[in-house]
């Protein structure tokens, strides 16, 4: 669902750089991609979230200190038949999270074959975060926190676990990858100035 | 007759819940549904009238220019499943294969693909009450027409969005046996290359969809590629499930008496007509984030939710089209998508060399 919640520019006073960019969540069907986007974008969970076709698209907006980053959200469906579709979608990416199941080895792997791909053929400058998801699911656990946290420091990614049932660093990742892109206009989608313009008793214009 | 299908779809506008188990959503627009039914509700009485006198005490309708109109109007849910059995050839195949479907739920089945299937099922439909249960519910049946498919169609297999379709399959026939083979049908012999690996009847129709409205409506191609947004971010799902879970249930099956008649050419109509006749909005949108929200709306929106001028305007906005014009059409943009894959696997840096920097507070 489209979904244009929170991405208006902020009307309060002061300079404000505003920021735009397009990122896309990848990983293997059922690990919690589509979970992750509605935490984010709704603050919300459903045990049963419908499976997603094609891609679904959405936009949610941080706030750091000095500037808005608006996010443009492509969450994909992840079953290997839709990899010939997955390139548009990273294409002009200028972030990544890649999603696995700490409950599931499986997609520990074919997180890995993501980011191979990601570093093959997206942007070269990409931000890829990987996120270990279910980490409520902590008694079921298959993949280790330091295997992933290892592979994650060997590629530069950035790395937490997460979960879209507690909500528990969510936000925290989406934030981490909103601090870690570069705000300068060539590199974000598109980038501009909010300025207050006031005018001084007395003087001339 | 005509009495029972009228009290069945009326009732349900009181309800929370569809004729067809769906929920409906906390914004569902009950006021505009109503108006909607208190007219339609007169065509559903004639079509049913008109239905019961062409087949009479038979079971079957034949072929025809009758038939065709009488299909392009609607088939009354009465009939719905046993006219798709027919219309479609289903049901001889079904009679040429007694017992087949049973024998293919004993055959064991790749554990990877079980997975896909498995994970997929309880995320078939959540606003359905009938796909919350497996015991009571559709959900068993669901697993048990899915699994039977990959064992029959190896080369499919099972595809994300085959969920959907032989969920609303299920919802109609109430039977899986001939859910199983209008399944059969629609992704062998209807859309032969849609649920492929490569999925490359998808992608070639999104594609002529694309050249189409180029043609049709050069001001919205123009408008649309000037936000950098290609088609295929708009019009996947459209394709891959045959419409569900896209415009309201009532349009979409009444696109599928359509479909199971006369083939999957009603799948171009419908979404050119999407298209085309939403222009004025389509063209109000000024960013690339409201193209993509308009496109989501236009599918939801009282135009979509009017089944019955809905069908009436497909037919009249494309007008006669050919045949020959929409193979032609699918051959040219299946060469493309060829080409251009060759070329890809050929020279390695095509991703980065795609990256669009736009400016939109231009
Ligand atoms: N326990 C738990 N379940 C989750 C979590 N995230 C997603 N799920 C469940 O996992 C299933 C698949 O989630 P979904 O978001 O559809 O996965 P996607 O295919 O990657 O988009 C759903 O039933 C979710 O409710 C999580 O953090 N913890
Ligand atoms: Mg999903």
């Amino acid at each position: 669902m489209a979904q244009r919640g929170g991405a208006q520019r902020p009307s309060g006073g002061g300079q404000g750089k505003i920021c735009q960019f397009k990122l896309v969540l990848l990983g293997e069907s059922a690990v919690g991609k589509s979970s992750l986007v509605l935490r984010f974008v709704k603050g919300q969970f459903h045990e049963y979230q419908e499976s997603t076709i094609g891609a679904a698209f959405l936009t949610q907006t941080v706030c750091l200190d000095d500037t808005t980053v608006k996010f443009e959200i492509w969450d994909t469906a992840g079953q290997e038949r839709y990899h010939s579709l997955a390139p548009m979608y990273y294409r002009g990416a200028q972030a990544a999270i890649v999603v696995y199941d700490i409950t599931n080895q499986d997609t520990f792997g074919r997180a890995k074959t993501w980011v191979k791909e990601l570093q093959r053929q997206a942007s070269p400058n990409i931000v890829i975060a990987l996120a270990g998801n279910k980490a409520d699911l902590a008694n079921k656990r298959m993949v280790e926190y330091e295997e992933a946290q290892t592979y994650a420091e060997e590629n530069s990614l950035l790395f937490m676990e997460t979960s879209a049932k507690t909500a528990m660093n969510v936000n925290d990742i989406f934030l981490a990858i909103a601090k870690k892109l570069p705000k300068s206009d060539n590199n974000a989608r598109s980038c501009w100035m909010l300025q207050v313009i006031t005018f001084k008793t007395g003087e001339t214009m | 007759m005509a009495q029972g299908e009228k009290h069945h779809l009326s009732n349900s506008k009181l309800n929370d819940v569809d004729e067809y188990g769906f929920e409906r959503p906390s914004d569902f627009r009950y006021e505009s549904y109503e108006e909607f039914m208190s007219k339609y509700l007169t065509v559903l009485t004639r079509r049913a009238r008109k239905w019961s006198h062409l087949l009479g005490a038979k079971e079957t309708v034949g072929r025809g220019m009758k038939v065709k109109r009488y299909i392009r109007k609607g088939i009354p849910l009465v009939h719905r499943g046993k006219m798709w059995m027919e219309v479609s050839g289903a049901r001889k195949k079904m009679e040429a294969h007694p017992g087949y479907y049973k024998s293919l739920q004993d055959l064991p089945l790749n554990e990877d693909l079980m997975e896909c299937i498995r994970v997929d099922i309880p995320r078939t439909f959540p606003d359905n009450i009938y796909f919350r249960d497996y015991k009571e519910g559709k959900l068993g049946s669901l697993k048990n027409v899915l699994v039977a498919f990959s064992n029959h169609n190896k080369e499919i297999g099972y595809c994300q969005g085959l969920n959907y379709i032989a969920g609303l399959l299920l919802i109609i026939t109430k039977d899986e046996e001939c859910a199983f083979w209008l399944f059969d049908v629609l992704t062998t012999d209807l859309l032969p290359q849609y649920y492929t690996p490569d999925m490359v009847g998808v992608l070639t129709d999104i594609r002529v969809l694309e050249s189409i409205v180029k043609e049709q409506a050069p001001l919205i191609w123009k408008h649309v590629a000037h936000y950098g947004i290609t088609w295929d971010l708009l019009a996947t799902k459209w394709f891959i499930c045959l419409f569900a879970e896209v415009l309201p249930i009532e349009t979409v099956l009444r696109i599928w008496d359509c479909l199971f008649y006369e083939g999957n050419k009603i799948l171009m109509r419908v979404a050119v007509t999407l298209v085309v006749s939403n222009q004025e909005k389509i063209l109000m949108s000024q960013e690339f984030v409201d193209i993509i929200h308009c496109f989501k709306t236009i599918a939801k929106d009282e135009d979509a939710l009017n089944c019955h001028t809905f069908i009436e305007n497909v037919f009249r906005v494309t007008g006669s089209f050919s045949r020959a014009r929409l193979a032609k059409l699918r051959e040219e943009c299946e060469a493309q998508i060829k080409a251009e894959k060759d070329k890809e696997t050929g020279g390695k840096s095509f991703a980065s060399s795609c990256v669009t920097s736009l400016t939109l507070d231009a």
